[in-house]
């Protein structure tokens, strides 16, 4: 390569770093003002970097709403258990089944993908109150799964779809069960495309806001909900409110480098590799 | 593009007979829980809420829920509130598809160019990262910087001599601050996936047309552009889809207002519904909202269908 094309490369790739900076500089930004003091937050000119690593902030969040960090933790975990239950099975039935109708009922699980939740709120908020699970985790769990589990589905079978069928087919001549071939053949084999939907339906859920809107109003109430609420009418605790998203968003970095090969998959559904 | 086969040779011969269908013995059990419970929340609200739309069901007021036919749709297309929402949902859509578009086509542009480069790969997940961001973070995290008064934004324009803006706060540039928010979170959702679709091209594309002499132009016109095509069109199409949707933004930013500057769809129906218990009129929005969907997603997926009987 000539010294020239070598400079060219160099410099295009010191714009992209800038690029990218200035793209993530506000996420910088208000993960360093987690660390400041209310003070240090409003100073003019501004404060750039904290002066020491004050932790008041995130003390203060976690002490105040611990229950509602505990909630999202487990409505994801849970949400996520309960996805991958039903969507797995479904994505191997229609990766490996023949049927009639086939197209036309992937094209409606995808359908439903499209449903704007908030079309289905006053229906869901009226049933979760007959049946006792308004403002219980059991009830938001059941709202989540049904959101997350059209997208599962499809992303599921665009990795069962490339499964080599002399596998399958020789376990089933050894006598394996379908059962068995999904658990012993087919799941082992797309552990990694399982991972990336656990992953993408862990972020869905965690990200949540409309629905643990309309569906608690105290007890089982999550973190992006508390997020909402540092905002008041009057008085805004910035400091607390940058501290909360620092919570809230940390666990997506780490998630996001773990899934950042198949992220293009993932957030097609599949539809692009 | 990956190609959507469909499994004609299954491993093993199915059951034959009549029941081939949905019906398929194996596959039922494996299948039905998911359908089933997809049905049911597909199914159940749209049902419930068209019931509920010819009431005025109010749950500010109790045992005042008669019915009262399509009284709740004749105010709601007579309604100025409904109609700007969804003008101004139209209006944030086209105008963040628009510029995810042109800033994500450059940006793919400049990643593409330095593929090769190490630690390349490492950038482009740190610039992705807004978009997987929980969206309300990303509503209240610009409401912090782009605070008229306190916020560093303006701060940043006035000391290089411009000056600052109202952002949320103003009813003329609240809308289109929603849109760069949202342009923001999602920006890196079209890039990546032109950058996918440029890394398709075979590299002998760009070669020839380097010896045919073709300039910048010619490449994008004859080799970028029909190569990132089909890719695009999902993400456009997905794009469409959450834009019509969008709440949290608006939710964390400016609720809707100044007054109705922001107002979108979502926010239009959550409010009557649960600002001002009004069930039966916002059923009937729900009701509208999902028949605008249902019509969106349609041309969503014949368009998909089309593209891939095409691909195969």
């Amino acid at each position: 390569m000539s010294a020239n094309r070598l400079w060219r490369r160099g410099a295009l790739f010191a714009v992209a770093a800038l690029v990218t900076f200035a793209n993530v500089a506000p996420l910088i930004w208000i993960a360093l003002s987690a660390f400041k003091t209310r003070l240090e937050m409003f100073t003019l000119p501004p404060v750039w970097i904290p002066s020491r690593l004050f932790l008041g902030n995130f003390t203060r969040v976690l002490e105040n709403n611990l229950p509602y960090l505990t909630n999202s933790i487990l409505l994801t975990t849970l949400t996520t258990v309960g996805v991958l239950l039903l969507a797995i099975p479904a994505a191997f039935a229609l990766a490996v089944f023949p049927m009639r109708g086939k197209k036309d009922l992937e094209m409606w699980i995808l359908s439903t993908r499209m449903m704007p939740p908030i079309a289905a709120a006053v229906p869901l908020f009226l049933a979760a109150r007959a049946l006792s699970l308004f403002d219980t985790i059991p009830g938001l769990v059941i709202a989540y799964i049904g959101f997350n589990l059209s997208f599962a589905v499809w992303l599921s079978l665009s990795f069962f779809r490339q499964m080599p069928h002399e596998v399958l087919e020789a376990a089933r001549v050894d006598g394996a069960s379908w059962l068995q071939v999904l658990t012993r053949v087919a799941v082992p084999l797309n552990r990694g495309g399982i991972a990336t939907v656990a992953v993408f339906t862990a972020i869905f859920s965690w990200n949540e806001l409309l629905l643990p809107l309309f569906l608690t109003s105290g007890r089982a109430k999550t973190f992006t909900v508390v997020l909402t609420e540092f905002q008041g009418q009057t008085n805004t605790v910035w400091e607390q409110m940058a501290a909360g998203a620092a919570i809230q968003v940390l666990p997506i970095v780490i998630l996001t480098f773990f899934v950042q090969r198949t992220i293009v998959a993932g957030i097609t559904m599949g539809a692009v590799k | 593009m990956m190609p959507l086969q469909t499994t004609h040779n299954a491993p093993v011969g199915p059951p034959t007979g009549r029941l081939r269908g949905l019906l398929s013995a194996p596959a039922t059990p494996f299948l039905a829980p998911a359908v089933i419970y997809l049905a049911l929340l597909t199914l159940f609200p749209f049902i419930y809420n068209l019931v509920l739309s010819t009431t005025r069901l109010n749950l500010a007021r109790p045992g005042q829920g008669g019915f009262v036919g399509i009284d709740n749709y004749v105010t709601l297309f007579g309604s100025d509130l409904f109609r700007i929402a969804i003008l101004q949902t139209a209006q944030v859509a086209a105008g963040s598809i628009t510029l995810e578009l042109i800033l994500g086509f450059l940006i793919a542009r400049l990643f593409f160019a330095v593929r090769d480069v190490n630690g390349s790969s490492l950038l482009r997940t740190i610039y992705i990262l807004p978009m997987m961001l929980t969206p309300v973070v990303s509503g209240l995290l610009w409401s912090y910087i782009l605070n008229p008064t306190l916020g560093i934004a303006n701060y940043l324009l006035e000391s290089i001599g411009l000056s600052g803006f109202a952002w949320f706060s103003s009813g003329r540039t609240a809308l289109i601050t929603i849109i760069a928010v949202n342009s923001w979170q999602w920006g890196p959702f079209l890039m990546l996936l032109i950058l996918a679709g440029l890394l398709s091209i075979p590299s002998e594309q760009y070669e020839a047309a380097a010896i045919d002499g073709a300039r910048w132009y010619h490449v994008v016109r004859w080799i970028e552009l029909p190569a990132i095509r089909d890719v695009l069109l999902i993400g456009l199409i997905l794009r469409l889809i959450d834009n019509f949707r969008l709440f949290d933004i608006v939710y964390a930013t400016t609720k809707g207002g100044p007054g109705t500057a922001t107002e979108v769809v979502s926010m239009f129906a959550f409010r009557q519904v649960f600002q001002f218990f009004n069930i039966g009129y916002g059923a009937a929005a729900s009701v509208v909202i999902l028949v605008m969907g249902v019509l969106l997603t349609t041309f969503a997926v014949r368009f998909l269908r089309r593209e891939e009987t095409r691909v195969r």
